[in-house]
């Protein structure tokens, strides 16, 4: 066990809510873990040795911040800063069947969510399990259809160790956009997990922009319980920082479910991003389309592990996973390795992970129409990415997101 | 003099291709090139255009008063020189507007003009894709991604018709069209003959000269232009193929 790891576990013991019961089962499991190092599967390419030694400081709690502008999204904002709350839920004007609830409030029933989701393998989700006070608990009523978004942004600062969590119950027949924002930079150290419960026929469309800087250490995870039919649409930005690990689980737990992912990557020099996904086809006739595509900077190193496991009882299961990466230099690193593990006999299952160097027959056509080759080089690139922006079912999103990482990949391709 | 090639002798693979070519063309003119399959017509073009790999052994090309082979594929492109290819490459991902915003502003760029706005190009990109037939949402679709090959062809005429060239080179422009579209083809390229703009044009078939009228025919065989003559020399070959060029070379050898 490390020294930030034992100290974990002390503090737990002073956590005391409406969670402390369920947070126990998680303590324990915590207790028993040892300390991964780079013989432990799941950490194989990421060392966690600056992770620790880590001795940051707990957050204040006056913070003050205004969620980033987006041009038309007109969401409903709740604000974060190092996992403090800045938005007062109260003052909040909030669509037919949805209500949204302090974490730490015992009115919200956060029990009902809470490692629903999220399997208790994933290390830093334990510590979240454990030390994570602040957060929210958002319902969404059966049937209602909200069609604003709900937007959690959530700001790290320099020096500051924080915990965030989010637990979304959608209920039967609903349709609800949720967006998990992280951003900010500095020496820091967070973990924000989410768990989404869908409900029979329910309709998620799901954002996770883990947007932090080249300082920032960042460890989270989006988890789903898929009813039976229910639908997700999920797509997580993220950008490297000095280290950045997401696990994500899709759990198909009941029939007909179907669910979408897509993931982008856009690492500058020297960051690092891991980015672990599993689907898990319980029952039998889900859907699960996965693409993860990457752009890898100089020195900067990206893993993906993509798991698919079709359980004995999940025939009839369609699975696609693809993996895309570009690397923009031979001194970048990329680790990529789908897993699958298929017990049941009639599924159709699809997978395929690709490292690209530069492609010159397609600089050469752009550049035969005149367009310079450095200019051509980003086109290119960033056209790759920008499919998967594209597929965004939220438009607002899309256009802002679009210069954004395209402005980004222009710096490091002219580093 | 638009373009003069002297003793050209390229290679690609270390495999020399070319073999000693000279060709000459004058503003305004349409020159047509014929030759059997693997002649060396495509790579030709790839020469002209500058593209990596095939290499320049010996002889020369100069572009209006260029020496081209010091220019870059882009340059090259910027100064005038279009090549309309013979498997145009599918980008998914660039949207073919946005390609050819782009291209026509790296144009007018070149020629000391301000780029055009979102809007501005939307109405000439509009115009050109009517001229060669193609639904509007083929400007909002990947490079070429998914084009049919006719579809293919016709995005070629219209990245032309948008970029204003001064020598077009059509790679077998004509090939996999059906006739509707292979008049629509040869409208665009007619629309664009101004007495100034001059082209080459490579064929396997009579029929595409039946509508652009060229003014020079060229035969191309084993990397060297063997005959040269008017249209009627295209009417020969549509008759009699190239089995006469096995006595040809080895009369000229
Ligand atoms: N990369 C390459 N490596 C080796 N040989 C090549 C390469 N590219 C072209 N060639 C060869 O060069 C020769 C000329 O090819 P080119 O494509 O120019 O022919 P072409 O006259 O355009 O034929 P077609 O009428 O079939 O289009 C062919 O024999 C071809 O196999
Ligand atoms: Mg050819």
């Amino acid at each position: 066990m490390s020294q930030w790891l034992a100290k974990v576990i002390d503090r737990a013991s002073t956590v005391k809510d409406s969670l402390s019961p369920v947070r126990q089962t998680a303590l324990a499991t915590l207790s028993e873990q040892s300390w991964p190092t780079r013989r432990t599967e799941a950490w194989r390419y990421t060392s966690l040795h600056e992770v620790a030694e880590l001795e940051l400081q707990q957050p204040s709690a006056n913070a003050n911040a205004e969620a980033p502008v987006i041009a038309g999204l007109n969401s409903i904002d709740l604000v974060f800063v190092d996992a403090q709350p800045v938005t007062d839920i109260a003052k909040l004007t909030l669509p037919a069947g949805v209500s949204i609830n302090a974490l730490n409030d015992a009115d919200s029933q956060a029990s009902r969510v809470f490692n629903q989701a999220k399997p208790s393998h994933h290390l830093f989700g334990l510590v979240n399990d454990v030390l994570a006070q602040q957060g929210l608990v958002v319902d969404v009523a059966a049937g209602a259809q909200v069609e604003q978004p709900i937007r959690i942004v959530n700001f790290v600062t320099d020096g500051v160790e924080s915990h965030h969590r989010v637990l979304v119950n959608v209920g039967d027949n609903a349709k609800v956009t949720v967006i998990e924002h992280g951003a900010g930079n500095g020496h820091s150290m967070n973990t924000a997990y989410a768990e989404y419960v869908l409900g029979k026929e329910s309709k998620l469309e799901h954002y996770r922009f883990a947007m932090h800087g080249e300082n920032a250490i960042h460890m989270g995870g989006s988890h789903f319980k898929m009813g039976e039919s229910s639908r997700l649409n999920s797509t997580i930005v993220g950008y490297g920082s000095r280290l950045t690990r997401i696990d994500t689980d899709v759990i198909h737990a009941a029939e007909h479910a179907f669910a979408k992912m897509n993931c982008i990557y856009l690492l500058a020099p020297k960051e690092h991003f891991d980015l672990h996904t599993t689907i898990e086809h319980a029952k039998p006739n889900g859907t699960s389309e996965e693409n993860a595509r990457g752009i890898v900077g100089d020195k900067a190193k990206a893993v993906f592990n993509g798991r698919i496991h079709i359980h004995r009882d999940a025939q009839k299961t369609l699975a696609e996973l693809n993996n895309r990466n570009l690397l923009l230099s031979r001194g970048g690193q990329i680790n990529t390795k789908p897993e699958l593990e298929i017990y049941a006999d009639d599924v159709q299952c699809a997978h395929g992970a690709t490292v690209a160097e530069i492609a010159e027959k397609e600089l050469y056509y752009l550049q035969t129409r005149g367009i310079p080759r450095s200019q051509a080089l980003v086109m290119l690139n960033f056209g790759f990415v920008q499919e998967l922006v594209n597929q965004m079912p939220n438009k607002a999103l899309s256009e802002w997101l679009q210069p954004l990482l395209r402005e980004r990949f222009s710096a490091m391709e002219t580093k | 003099m638009m373009l003069t090639i002297k003793d050209l002798q390229a290679s690609v693979e270390e495999k020399t291709i070319i073999k000693g070519l000279n060709l000459t063309i004058n503003p305004g003119e349409v020159h047509a090139i014929m030759g059997p399959n693997g002649a060396g017509k495509s790579t030709l073009g790839y020469v002209l255009s500058g593209r990596e790999g095939y290499e320049v052994e010996s002889g020369s090309i100069q572009f209006e008063n260029q020496d081209l082979l010091e220019m870059e594929v882009d340059e090259r492109a910027r100064a005038g020189i279009f090549l309309a290819f013979q498997y145009p490459v599918e980008i998914p991902g660039v949207s073919n507007m946005e390609f050819m915003k782009e291209s026509v502003n790296a144009a007018r760029k070149e020629r000391g003009e301000e780029p055009l706005s979102a809007a501005e190009f939307l109405k000439t990109a509009k115009a050109a894709c009517k001229q060669v037939n193609l639904p509007l949402d083929f400007l909002k679709r990947g490079v070429n991604e998914g084009f049919s090959g006719g579809e293919k062809k016709r995005n070629e005429i219209m990245q032309m018709i948008l970029l204003q060239p001064k020598l077009c080179i059509l790679d077998e422009s004509d090939s996999g069209l059906d006739i509707d579209a292979l008049k629509v083809v040869a409208d665009g390229v007619n629309s664009q003959r101004d007495g100034e703009r001059s082209f080459l044009v490579v064929t396997h078939y009579q029929r595409l000269l039946d509508y652009i009228q060229p003014d020079y025919v060229h035969i191309l065989a084993d990397g060297k232009i063997v005959k040269s003559g008017g249209p009627e020399l295209a009417k020969e070959v549509e008759v009699s193929g190239y089995a006469w060029l096995e006595g040809h070379e080895e009369a000229s050898a």
